[in-house]
């Protein structure tokens, strides 16, 4: 619960001075994660699915949200051939599922990608299959977001933090 | 940016007349992974604003129950030794707004609630808190967040056996802060901008407290106590009815 709630204040505060301020400038924002992290990571960790989604109800709604989708499998196997360390809690040490990193890992990152597959339909995430080269994703990247940059209403109205 | 509800009355609080929930049992969702069903344990709330003297209360309530022979576990706001000092330190700076002060709160809170309370309970502790999620609720609802979104988010939280408002009217709270220890900056809402004065801004926004509390009290069965009375008279009050509840 602390892991989560942790999050959601951080997230709370970038959203509030580093995300609504440029889009009320009408600037684009890419964010590196959202809210959809903490759908499946802290759901992973056993918190409840609904409470978590409540939490997030005050973030804004992204235009465009794109999930990278990778197998469990190949997603070890970059992080082991660059000889990363895996961090704790990324490989989800702290729930004792297995004393050895890399195990630990696999069994955690697993159940965090069933939930990503759960919230693709659920959120229309718009998924790019990342098993392929840099060039290639950042193709098809470019042509979703393409389609969105110029389709794009910029006088929309902005929710404010008390859209919750 | 949440999803539809399963069914509408399965999110948040039971707002009015929650007749559902059980003491000692989740409000909302609860934590999925500590089931606390049939803990021995009792949970006894000691709300009331800044100043209405709570912390004596359960001082002396506590060496009673303890004469008494139950085992005693204190917890207050912002006790957790994994927020206090960054909520210290967000309060001194100005970069909180009412959104991450919110979670800041739930965040200590609910450290308190998983290494404090929950343990407590389990083992057949009387459970004595300086302070619940009334607090929060009051605090924020007076500052303008979503109030069934506050309800939601306190979801994890325990319904204690039971909650004692400490009652006071703004006049004799005023009386009583400044013979103690004077008007601070955030008991006086001076975020809220109500102007320079203190004093007006401590009144104006420990009475919107106060109605806050107010109207919380059916909603969460609050035991009203008149805490414009001595702290003998209070305390024969406070014991006379955990007694009540603890040996029937």
């Amino acid at each position: 619960m602390t892991f989560s709630l942790l999050h959601a204040t951080d997230f709370a505060d970038r959203l509030l001075y580093k995300i609504i301020p440029p889009l009320k400038a009408g600037m684009i924002v890419l964010a590196d994660r959202y809210a959809y992290t903490a759908f499946t990571r802290d759901v992973t960790r056993g918190v409840d699915r609904q409470w978590v989604r409540e939490l997030y109800s005050f973030a804004v709604k992204p235009d465009l949200a794109l999930y990278f989708r990778v197998p469990i499998d190949v997603s070890v196997d970059r992080l082991l051939a660059r000889r990363v360390k895996l961090k704790f809690y990324e490989a989800g040490m702290d729930l004792g599922w297995s004393s050895n990193p890399v195990e630990s890992f696999r069994l955690f990152q697993g159940k965090v990608l069933e939930e990503y597959d759960r919230i693709v339909g659920e959120y229309e995430l718009g998924v790019v299959d990342a098993t392929g080269s840099i060039t290639q994703q950042q193709r098809v990247v470019r042509d979703l977001v393409a389609r969105h940059v110029e389709s794009a209403d910029t006088t929309r109205e902005i929710p404010s933090e008390q859209s919750a | 940016m949440s999803s539809q509800p399963e069914s509408p009355h399965d999110h948040g609080l039971v707002e009015g007349a929650n007749g559902g929930i059980q003491p000692g049992g989740y409000y909302g969702r609860g934590i999925p992974y500590l089931p606390i069903n049939g803990y021995p344990g009792k949970l006894i709330a000691i709300e009331g604003t800044d100043g209405v003297g709570r912390s004596t209360q359960i001082q002396l309530l506590r060496e009673w129950l303890e004469v008494k022979g139950y085992g005693v576990v204190e917890t207050g706001w912002t006790r957790s030794p994994l927020m206090q000092p960054t909520i210290e330190l967000a309060k001194s700076s100005n970069t909180l707004n009412k959104l991450t002060f919110v979670l800041l709160y739930a965040t200590d809170f609910a450290d308190r609630l998983e290494k404090e309370i929950i343990p407590a309970l389990k083992a057949g502790f009387v459970v004595l808190t300086d302070r619940y999620i009334f607090t929060a609720l009051a605090r924020a609802g007076v500052r303008g967040v979503d109030r069934p979104w506050l309800r939601t988010l306190y979801g994890f939280a325990i319904a204690p056996h039971l909650v004692f408002y400490l009652k006071i009217d703004v006049e004799t709270l005023i009386g009583r802060v400044l013979e103690s220890r004077g008007m601070d900056f955030w008991e006086s809402g001076m975020d809220l901008k109500h102007g320079d004065d203190i004093y007006d801004s401590f009144r104006a926004y420990q009475n919107k407290l106060l109605r806050e509390y107010s109207s919380m009290a059916d909603e969460f069965h609050f035991r009203v106590v008149d805490a414009r009375r001595s702290v003998v008279h209070i305390q024969d009050e406070l014991r006379r009815q955990v007694g009540a509840f603890l040996e029937p």
